[in-house]
């Protein structure tokens, strides 16, 4: 019998391709599940592919944005508000991808991976909670400031990484929702969230990296005096500026937004410094808000030739920016150099925190870095806007004007933070096609900050 | 820790929205019982994995470390005075170091002769060796007769056939207790373990009951209350007459209720026809038992089953019925059944052998054969699925019986090739595998099934949503091919791997037995069976799954379907002749 034992190892070798195969099933399990679960085909979930039970989401006030009721979709009673916060909850269609609808299905639905679909409820029960940082009246005054032009508008707090106020233009009515394909200039990309997914040239508010590189490489930089006289001649090719500033100190050259002061600072760092620091600045990687990506700007200075590394010092060249991975870098200035990652879910779950920890804070220069930047950008601010202009809340700021070309007017910026331990708000304004940073994007920003202020 | 929290945080939020009602429409019996319902789900959901794992344990267990109380047919007593014992029917003798009396001596051939014990007389056969085999000094040529006293000759080394202990007629237990699989002390009752899967059928009948609320199916109670009757009665008798160990009816019991739940959740008009058939194959597993105790019985059984089986698959092919385009059922008017399930049953028999001739005639021409026939035949009722199963415990019995690595591999790549031209050729094949590993792109279409197993699965979750609030068992065939997808759904990602490790359990159970098996015969009997119980498992989780291609095939025990679920009992009857250990508590009789 020992013989036929030997030969029955053929039968333990089939065993353990069985169990191999129920390992790689568990291990698929693990990591889909939770996709599975939401395909429309789920009876638990869907009926005729509508959803039955979607649950409520919430605004941080404990208004109602989107509810389910009797299998059918209803949104916030007032017009504005649901319009300023439809790319959060998304629409009846699900054509906002990183809206909470699309990005928190499991969540809404109540399911975990022990429990499944399962929840204790009589048999009209419905699905699950779900409340945003957002606060829905700040969302509709901000989308009343835009009055209808695009561009995105965002606020949070770089101490809890609340996000307070994410509106993107243009939106619409999701209760009734218009015929899209009739108007595409008017809807053009409508259903992307701009302050998540939208890149723009950063124009002048780049040079904060700018400064924030010079400030750690460049000795006696507050000392340092740049000498403008309305243009700098790199080679065969020229960087303008508004007009000549004459000699001039780093906070005059970021309050006047001097091109060429910053023009030359970036030759002075050279490339790959420039590069290091915007990519710890949040260029050329995305941010995770909840777990939905936001879209990555880009910095790309290996290839750039001198003039085109002072263009991309002052914002231009192929720079694009992100406004929500701005909106963090402003956070983290003002957070002495610490980067608090945004997030739009108020709730934090035990489970959520361990896993997002590994990536939600981080340093991303010294506090006295942060420090030194942040007095620069007081000062230029309070050469602009004197001490009226949010009086008391310390506002820290810089508009910026890209350039885009195509005859195209460009467009505006105003992003920038309030130094202020009761209101620790960094924001962004984006306005597409605007003009004037400061003229355009500045007034939405203050009027929006000062709702902010006034409702938080 | 958090999912926890978050069931005490739901069960706080339900009870302060549904205490009022309580108040509100006290006296409401309707309103009253549904928040009943709701709460019972919601405990049970945690009970049954924790029981299910406990029956599991409690009955691999004792099934792995059950000692062997090593029985001795006989002794031989060699030339310096020691007495060996001859633990088996069959007793390899020679120079190699797995026959089971090891003789080191260079004259001695490898494999030099086998002592049989067949018709209550000991058979000497000489393998082909070198230094031939005498008895009492005369050389034999064909097997021949040993008595006790006489002397037999291993090329001049010289050993005395002497008979066990008279105590027992001639059947003496040793107190020489072999090692075991897992060395612990601890006995464990079969009768605790059975209370326990009586308690699981019961709270999961229960279950059903509330699920199905207000319109509850009488059949679902009365099958369940005959089912508990039937399996007490049956296990009660089986303690009572049988020695040996029970757990392996104990893990088909509880097989046998999840097979019944599925049912009551899928198809409770059908309930009764499975309930039968788990009756009728209880019955058959038993008649199986006590005919192929008997060695020479099983012969004759052999050459009746092997043209019964014949016969089934020739009408199959002639009058069969079509369903989901495979040929596979007999109509016989009041009955329709699958011959090809019977005929695992003839396939695991033909297959088996004695040491003697395995060792002797390395000739598989009729077991070779009769595969052939019965797989040319499955080919032709398009049943791929059984092809497989078949062709997989072709290879295991194969190899057991030849041990040969070579002749394995080059009829393994033949299959291969004609595998491959059958995919080429047969449209219906091809787009099985253009599916697998792609379902979501066919999700609507041949990816239905493995899609909504997967979704069945996921909205499952560990525990489950409980027995009858699942959507996957409404999907038509989902009893049969599906349940694996039903028990993730309804039971949970746990309960549904339990079940799985049942089976796999069983053909480590059937390795494990071979060492001490008494022949060879039930030896390859119980690996045959435990194969074929593998590989249509393996086909038919990991196929609705998306690991293997989707065949369409049944899962022994579980699935629902008469011929399957006699099929599988007849089979178990193999695996369990291979165990002649005896139960703690029967050993004094
Ligand atoms: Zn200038």
């Amino acid at each position: 019998m020992k013989l036929l034992l030997r030969r029955a190892a053929i039968l333990l070798f089939f065993s353990l391709l069985v169990l191999v195969g129920l390992v790689i099933f568990t291990w698929q399990y693990v990591n889909n599940s939770s996709t599975w679960v939401q395909h429309p085909a789920n009876r638990h979930l869907y009926a005729n592919g509508k959803p039955i039970n979607l649950g409520t989401i919430y605004d941080r006030a404990g208004r109602v944005l989107l509810q389910m009721i009797d299998g059918s979709m209803s949104f916030h009673g007032d017009k504005t508000v649901r319009t300023a916060v439809m790319h959060a909850t998304g629409d009846m269609h699900n054509n906002v991808e990183t809206s909470a609808q699309m990005a928190f299905p499991d969540r809404l639905s109540g399911w975990n991976i022990i429990n499944g679909i399962y929840r204790l409820k009589s048999r009209s029960g419905s699905g699950s909670n779900l409340t945003l940082t957002l606060d829905a009246e700040l969302c509709a005054a901000a989308y009343e400031e835009l009055s209808g032009r695009k561009g995105t508008v965002g606020i949070y707090n770089y101490q809890t990484g609340e996000i307070l106020c994410m509106v993107s233009a243009p939106s619409f009515d999701p209760e009734n929702p218009p015929d899209i394909d009739a108007d595409p200039e008017k809807y053009e990309g409508v259903y992307i969230n701009r302050l998540l997914s939208a890149v723009y040239t950063p124009g002048s508010v780049f040079k904060l990296v700018t400064a924030a590189a010079a400030i750690e490489n460049i000795e006696n930089i507050e000392e340092k005096r740049f000498y403008c006289d309305g243009k700098l001649q790199i080679g065969g090719d020229l960087v303008t500026c508004m007009s000549a500033h004459g000699e001039i100190s780093l906070s005059q050259a970021l309050a006047s937004s001097c091109n060429v002061a910053f023009g030359q600072l970036s030759l002075e760092l050279g490339p790959e410094k420039l590069q290091r620091y915007a990519e710890l600045a949040g260029f050329n990687s995305s941010l995770e808000v909840n777990g939905i990506k936001t879209a990555a700007g880009r910095v790309e200075l290996a290839d750039a030739k001198d003039v085109e590394l002072a263009w991309a010092g002052i914002g231009q060249y192929t720079n694009t920016a992100n406004p929500l991975n701005f909106m963090a870098y402003m956070g983290a200035i003002a957070n002495d150099g610490l980067l608090v990652n945004p997030r739009i879910l108020r709730e934090r779950r035990v489970l959520s925190f361990v896993n997002a920890s590994a990536g939600e804070n981080k340093q991303i220069f010294s506090p006295d870095t942060a420090k030194k930047l942040k007095a620069l950008i007081r000062e230029s601010t309070l050469s602009i806007y004197g001490e009226d202009t949010m009086r008391g809340l310390g506002l820290c700021a810089k508009s910026g004007t890209a350039e885009v070309g195509g005859g195209k007017r460009p467009h505006a910026w105003f992003a920038g933070f309030l130094d202020s331990e009761e209101f620790p708000f960094a924001f962004v304004v984006v306005i597409e096609n605007g003009g004037f940073g400061s003229r355009v994007a500045a007034p939405v920003a203050l009027k929006v900050l000062q709702a902010a202020v006034n409702s938080f | 820790m958090n999912i926890f929290l978050e069931n005490v945080k739901q069960f706080l939020e339900w009870s302060i929205t549904k205490v009022p009602d309580i108040f509100e429409r006290i006296g409401n019996f309707f309103s009253y019982f549904e928040i009943t319902i709701g709460l019972y789900t919601f405990v049970v959901r945690w009970v049954f994995p924790i029981l299910a794992i406990t029956i599991f344990l409690r009955c691999i267990l004792p099934l792995l470390q059950g000692r062997k109380r090593a029985s001795a047919w006989g002794y031989l007593m060699m030339m310096d005075g020691s007495r060996v014992p001859l633990k088996h029917w069959e007793n390899s003798i020679g120079r190699s170091k797995v026959s089971d009396i090891v003789i080191a001596l260079p004259f001695v051939s490898r494999n030099h002769a086998v002592l049989t014990f067949r018709d209550r007389a000991w058979y000497i056969t000489d393998l082909g060796s070198k230094g031939g085999v005498k008895v009492n000094g005369i050389k034999i040529e064909a097997p021949q007769i040993v008595n006790y006293g006489d002397t037999i000759s291993l090329a001049g080394v010289k050993m005395t056939l002497l008979p066990a202990d008279e105590e027992e007629s001639g059947l003496l237990q040793q107190d020489d207790y072999t090692a075991t699989l897992i060395p612990s002390g601890r006995l464990f009752n079969s009768s605790a373990a059975f209370a326990l899967i009586l308690l699981f059928q019961f709270l999961g009948v229960i279950q059903v009951m509330l699920a199905m609320f207000p319109e509850v199916n009488l059949a679902v109670t009365l099958t369940f209350i005959v089912f508990i009757f039937a399996e007490t009665l049956h296990f009660h008798i089986k303690h009572w007459l049988s020695r040996k160990y029970l757990e392996l009816e104990l893990l088909c019991y509880f097989l046998c209720g999840m097979s019944l739940f599925i049912v009551s959740s899928a198809a409770p008009d059908l309930l009764y026809i499975q309930l039968a058939a788990i009756l009728f194959g209880m019955l058959v597993y038993s008649v199986l038992e006590f005919m192929i105790s008997d060695l020479g019985r099983t012969r004759k059984l052999k050459y009746l089953l092997a043209s019964t089986a014949i016969i089934l698959l020739v009408l199959n092919l002639a009058i069969g019925e079509t369903r989901y385009g495979a040929k596979l059922w007999i109509n016989l008017g009041f009955i329709t059944f699958q011959p090809s399930e019977f005929v695992k049953i003839a396939f695991v028999i033909v297959g088996t052998a004695a040491l003697d001739k395995l060792l002797t005639t390395r000739n598989m021409t009729a077991f070779i054969a009769f595969s052939g026939i019965c797989i040319g035949a499955l080919v032709l009722m398009r049943d791929f699925g059984t092809v497989v199963v078949f062709f997989g415990t072709f290879i295991v019995i194969a190899f057991m019986r030849s041990g040969d690595l070579r002749t394995i591999a080059l009829i393994s790549s033949g299959a291969l090739i004609g595998a491959m031209a059958v995919i080429a050729f047969m449209p219906y094949i091809a787009s099985r595998f253009a599916t697998w590993r792609n379902i979501w792109k066919y999700a609507n279409t041949t990816g239905f099934q493995q899609t909504r197993t997967l979704i069945a699965a996921a909205s499952g979750g560990l525990l489950g949503v409980g027995s009858g609030n699942g959507f996957l068992a409404s999907i038509a065939a989902a009893d049969t091919d599906l349940v694996f997808g039903i028990l993730c759904e309804e039971w949970g990602l746990l309960i549904a791997f339990i079940v799985v490790l049942i089976i796999v359990f069983l053909a480590v159970y059937a390795v494990f037995l071979t060492k001490n098996c008494r022949s060879s015969f039930y030896a390859i009997a119980a690996c045959g069976a435990a194969s074929i119980f593998l590989i249509q498992t393996a086909l038919n989780v990991l196929g609705t799954v998306d690991i293997l291609p989707l065949t369409g095939i049944t899962m022994p025990f579980v699935s629902r379907g008469g011929s399957s679920m006699i099929a599988s009992w007849g089979l178990l009857a193999f695996i369990k002749s291979a165990d002649d250990r005896i139960r703690p508590d029967k050993a004094g009789d």
